[in-house]
């Protein structure tokens, strides 16, 4: 924004964001019976995708990079000032939303761990993750195809 | 093992331990009441079943007009492929899961030891600790009761059969063209119900015991609290260890369900090790017949490539690692995570130099944009 902000972790962590949240959507939605289905685990090389337990595995590897890197940032702006960050949600709405994947997402991940809990609290919770899963994808792909009205996106969106 | 106790039981185990002292051994109905949510488990002394085939017939009278008939014509699924399974016209198959028939016994006649062995093996859903089916349910279809019991909410369920998928021994069975998918989209999403044993839940919810329990002329399942079941099951298995001259320590090759899957609510206790039983059903399963006698189970006509027709809806009793052992694993990550990232943040770890301290060409371009 100002002349005297800066990216924290830079082009990386913008990287390491997008990969994050796409595997997390990626294999999110490998969670529901579709990939077999829908042929994509037809596809040479992608027979991995029908896999539920690999597919959990890399939604937990990705939420894992997600939490690590929003504990990063949430730490760091208590430190520093003037930090402008090149990655994350820009609306109150993308954090709302991310806020509810993560809060549904570590309950779901507790109740995996053999906590438990009630079931009509895991539908809840079921379909919290679910339906703001699908809302943030679609303001993340909305976002990507017609950006804010700040015009500087050279070299970070390629 | 390392895992002879998952989480879980651990958590649960101390509970448990300490209500036990209360309940002091007795059983259903008055265990269950006064175990206010602990976890009901089943012991079966295999030595005992006879055979007759009484359990199947009190579960099938009392539970399978609970499951809904097909709506006719089903929906076609879209893309044509997708199997549908119909066995509403062959409700009486009783020789192997169906949605319709949640129990079946599985008759062995091998040798051991030089002797000839007849073995009749109850087989339902094992309604494990922690159990895959339901923590994989992406709708929260798949329940696990405070009393343990496992089941799937009929009016939940779309019928994916990721349960099916995710259970090492393909329990829940679909019955497609029954169910709320029929009201959404129901050639693009959804295929019908899953259907298992619910261990009686709307009569163990009375304080009653499960129909099977009941009806057994040997009683040949008793059912409790889990702390208490798992020393029957020890006790039980060391007799059956020294009676077939092997040494009382080497009990647990006796039980099966105590490491299944991480540990289940059903023990099972065979006089013979587990090792030969499970070789014996698989033997059974490659020369039998398919399940109800004829075609290939379930009416799917488009089916693909299915299991060899002789293990399909019939679970074998190998040893089964932990399912959700990666995931359990994978929680200290998550755990981890958030936490280095803090400890990252606090020491301005990749993130320190302020811009003015900065040459320009330090943070090319990158001050805008992203997803969102
Ligand atoms: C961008 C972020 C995320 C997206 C788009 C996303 C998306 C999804 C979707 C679509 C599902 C399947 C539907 C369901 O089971 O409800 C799912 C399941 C799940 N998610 Fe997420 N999620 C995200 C972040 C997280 C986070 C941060 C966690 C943990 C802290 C998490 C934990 C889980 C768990 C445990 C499941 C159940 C399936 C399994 O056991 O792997 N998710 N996610
Ligand atoms: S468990 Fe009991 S009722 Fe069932 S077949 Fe064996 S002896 Fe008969
Ligand atoms: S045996 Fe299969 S269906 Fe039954 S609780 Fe375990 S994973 Fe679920
Ligand atoms: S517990 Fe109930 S539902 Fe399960 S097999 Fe026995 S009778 Fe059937």
């Amino acid at each position: 924004m100002s002349a005297m902000s800066y990216s924290p972790g830079g082009r990386v962590a913008h990287w390491f964001y997008g990969i994050a949240v796409g595997f997390a959507l990626f294999s999110g939605f490998g969670q529901m019976p579709i990939f077999k289905r829908y042929y994509l685990a037809d596809i040479p090389g992608l027979g991995w995708t029908a896999n539920y337990y690999a597919t959990s595995d890399i939604h937990y590897l990705a939420a894992a990079l997600l939490l690590g890197m929003l504990a990063w940032r949430l730490a760091l702006d208590t430190r520093t000032t003037g930090a402008a960050w090149s990655w994350g949600p820009r609306t109150w709405w993308g954090w709302t939303l991310l806020g509810l994947l993560m809060i549904s997402g570590a309950a779901k991940v507790l109740r995996n761990a053999g906590v438990f809990l009630p079931p009509p609290l895991i539908m809840v919770l079921d379909f919290t993750h679910l339906g703001s899963a699908m809302a943030f994808m679609f303001t993340g792909l909305a976002a990507l195809v017609k950006p804010k009205p700040k015009p500087n996106l050279r070299g970070l969106v390629s | 093992m390392a895992n002879a106790i998952s989480r879980r039981n651990f958590l649960r185990g101390g509970l448990a331990a300490a209500a036990g002292v209360a309940a002091s051994g007795v059983v259903l109905p008055q265990a269950v009441k006064a175990a206010g949510g602990q976890e009901l488990c089943t012991v079966l002394d295999l030595s005992k079943c006879i055979g007759c085939e009484a359990c199947v017939d009190s579960c099938r009278e009392t539970w399978q007009d609970t499951v809904p008939d097909p709506v006719s014509p089903m929906p076609k699924p879209f893309p044509a492929r997708v199997p549908t399974q119909d066995w509403s016209k062959r409700k009486d198959v009783s020789d192997r899961l169906t949605p319709y028939n949640f129990l079946y016994v599985e008759h062995l006649d091998f040798e051991h030891k030089g002797q000839a062995v007849e073995l009749h093996v109850p087989r339902r859903c094992m309604h494990c600790v922690n159990p895959p089916c339901t923590n994989l349910c992406p709708f929260g279809a798949g329940r696990v009761e405070k009393n343990g019991i496992v089941n799937i909410d009929p009016d939940v369920c779309l019928g994916g059969a990721k349960c099916k998928q995710a259970c090492p021994w393909h329990i829940p069975q679909r019955q497609s063209g029954v169910g709320v998918y029929l009201d959404i989209m129901p050639s693009y999403a959804g295929n019908g119900v899953m259907f298992k044993c619910h261990r009686c839940l709307p009569l163990v919810r009375e304080g009653k015991q499960p129909q099977c329990v009941q009806v057994c002329p040997e009683q040949v399942q008793s059912i409790g609290l889990r702390p208490q079941m798992l020393s029957q099951a020890e006790a039980m298995a060391r007799q059956k260890a020294a009676a077939d001259g092997a040494d009382p320590n080497k009990w647990r090759d006796y039980v099966y369900g105590l490491e299944e899957n991480g540990g289940t609510n059903t023990l099972y206790v065979s006089p013979v090790p587990f090792s030969v039983v499970s070789a014996a059903i698989d033997q059974a399963h490659a020369s039998a017949a398919p399940g109800g006698g004829k075609g290939k189970g379930a009416a799917g006509k488009q089916g693909g490539k299915r299991r060899k027709a002789g293990f399909a809806g019939r679970p074998p009793m190998r040893p089964v690692a932990n399912s959700m052992e990666s995931a359990e694993n994978l929680t200290t990550a998550l755990v981890l995570a958030p936490l280095a990232g803090l400890a990252a943040g606090f020491t301005r770890l990749f993130g320190k130099k302020p811009p003015s301290e900065q040459p320009p060409q330090e943070q090319p371009s990158s001050e805008q944009g992203g997803q969102s």
